[in-house]
């Protein structure tokens, strides 16, 4: 036998590369004052109390407000610096209040926020194809209750999360004491667990993978252009797409207004059955999910939570 | 030819292994990480190829993850399909 060709622990390598954290900024005494205050007064107290922290946020802590710079200078690329202050509060403020909704509804059960799905039935379509369906989003709105409302569906949702150790921001599912609506398949267990998403997709149901993140080595990824630069893409939607044959929607999350969700339905791939593995064979179909999210930008610019600058990435290998 | 080294083979050409020639694959060692060192995009590719070549839809990722240990394992696993097991 002779060397392994790729003799490295994929799963390590590929977690301790990464440039992005899913853990909130948030210390444990921040959540746990507004999960009581969601307790005692409601989501809409919460909400207030949300502004003014996301001013102390935008104004004395720089490294926050670094956050979202990448994006938003990318995505607004004129604003003089008063306006990218603005730019700065308002996506902190959106995102402090996605966040209440998401605890609201862990504390105070559904029925809090509602959500319109557009196109529901294209969805419903697709899993009557029997061939699974993957669903791939963002970090958009509050997609956890977007993941939530997909009961709707009455099939099996799994959804791609990697739970950050030491991270004290709960899910929706962890505030309470009933099943989640969804079921977790960790990237970072064994084999990026791809033999859960397979079985997901063998069996008719769905999965959801965020399109916008990498969480695996340079070797699953794809480069394409958003919003004037270069990022590279999960291309792991796509692949699974070609070896199961199951369809590939792209869904975007977001705030419609008080108290309302909306889940946009924004495009529907088709990726052609044994593809291989060579990553540029996906390259067009994560392009198509790319343009999709551009879309999602210039319409609701507020609503895409990525702060991490995700077009300077140094390389994982 | 046995099923294993038919796996071989099949492994060889389908998965691009270009260093490596069948004989070359040591049937009992792991085929994730060390070992053969194929990756996650190779597990999914596995399961297309025991479908492909031995016409064997893989269901059951718990029944997956035991086969993919190694080439014997997985050409038992294979053999234990195909002989109606």
């Amino acid at each position: 036998m002779t060397e392994a060709r790729r003799p490295i622990d994929e799963t390590e390598a590929r977690w301790n590369g990464r440039t992005w954290s899913a853990r909130s900024v948030g210390s444990r005494w921040q959540h746990r004052f507004f999960y009581t205050l969601i307790r005692l007064a409601g989501r809409r107290a919460a909400y207030v109390m949300a502004a003014f922290v996301a001013l102390y946020y935008v104004l004395f802590r720089p490294s926050v407000r670094n956050r979202s710079r990448p994006y938003l200078s990318r995505r607004f690329p004129r604003r003089n610096a008063l306006m990218r202050l603005l730019d700065s509060y308002r996506i902190t403020i959106e995102i402090g209040e996605v966040l209440v909704d998401r605890a609201s509804l862990g504390i105070l059960g559904p029925g809090q926020l509602a959500v319109r799905h557009s196109r529901r039935e294209e969805l419903l379509v697709r899993i009557r194809e029997g061939r699974g369906l993957i669903l791939v989003t963002a970090h958009a709105g509050c997609w956890q209750f977007a993941m939530e409302s997909l009961r709707v569906l009455e099939t099996p949702v799994s959804l791609l999360l990697h739970r950050e150790e030491g991270d004290v921001d709960l899910h929706i599912f962890e505030h309470r004491s009933d099943d989640a609506a969804f079921r977790v398949i960790d990237p970072a267990g064994p084999l990026g667990g791809t033999l859960e998403m397979l079985h997901v997709l063998k069996h008719g149901e769905v999965l959801c993978i965020m399109g916008d993140r990498r969480m695996g080595g340079d070797r699953s990824t794809v480069e394409v252009d958003f919003l004037g630069g270069r990022v590279r893409v999960p291309f792991t939607p796509y692949h699974l797409a070609s070896a199961t044959g199951a369809p590939v929607v792209v869904i975007f999350p977001y705030k419609s207004g008080p108290g309302n969700y909306s889940l946009q339905v924004a495009n529907v791939i088709r990726v052609p059955e044994g593809l291989g593995r060579a990553p540029e064979a996906y390259r067009p179909y994560a392009e198509s999910y790319i343009r999709a999210l551009e879309g999602f930008v210039g319409e609701h610019p507020y609503q895409f939570f990525n702060f991490f600058d995700m077009w300077n990435q140094e390389p994982i290998r | 030819m046995t099923t294993v080294e038919k796996l071989k083979a099949i492994l060889v050409k389908d998965l691009n292994l270009e260093e490596l020639t069948p004989g070359d694959i040591d049937e009992n060692a792991p085929l994730f990480g060390e070992g053969l060192g194929l990756d996650s995009l190779d597990a999914v590719e596995l399961v297309v190829v025991v479908q492909k070549h031995f016409g064997i839809d893989i269901q059951n990722m718990d029944e997956a993850k035991a086969a993919f240990q190694s080439v014997r394992s997985l050409a038992s696993y294979i053999e234990g399909r195909l002989s109606g097991g």
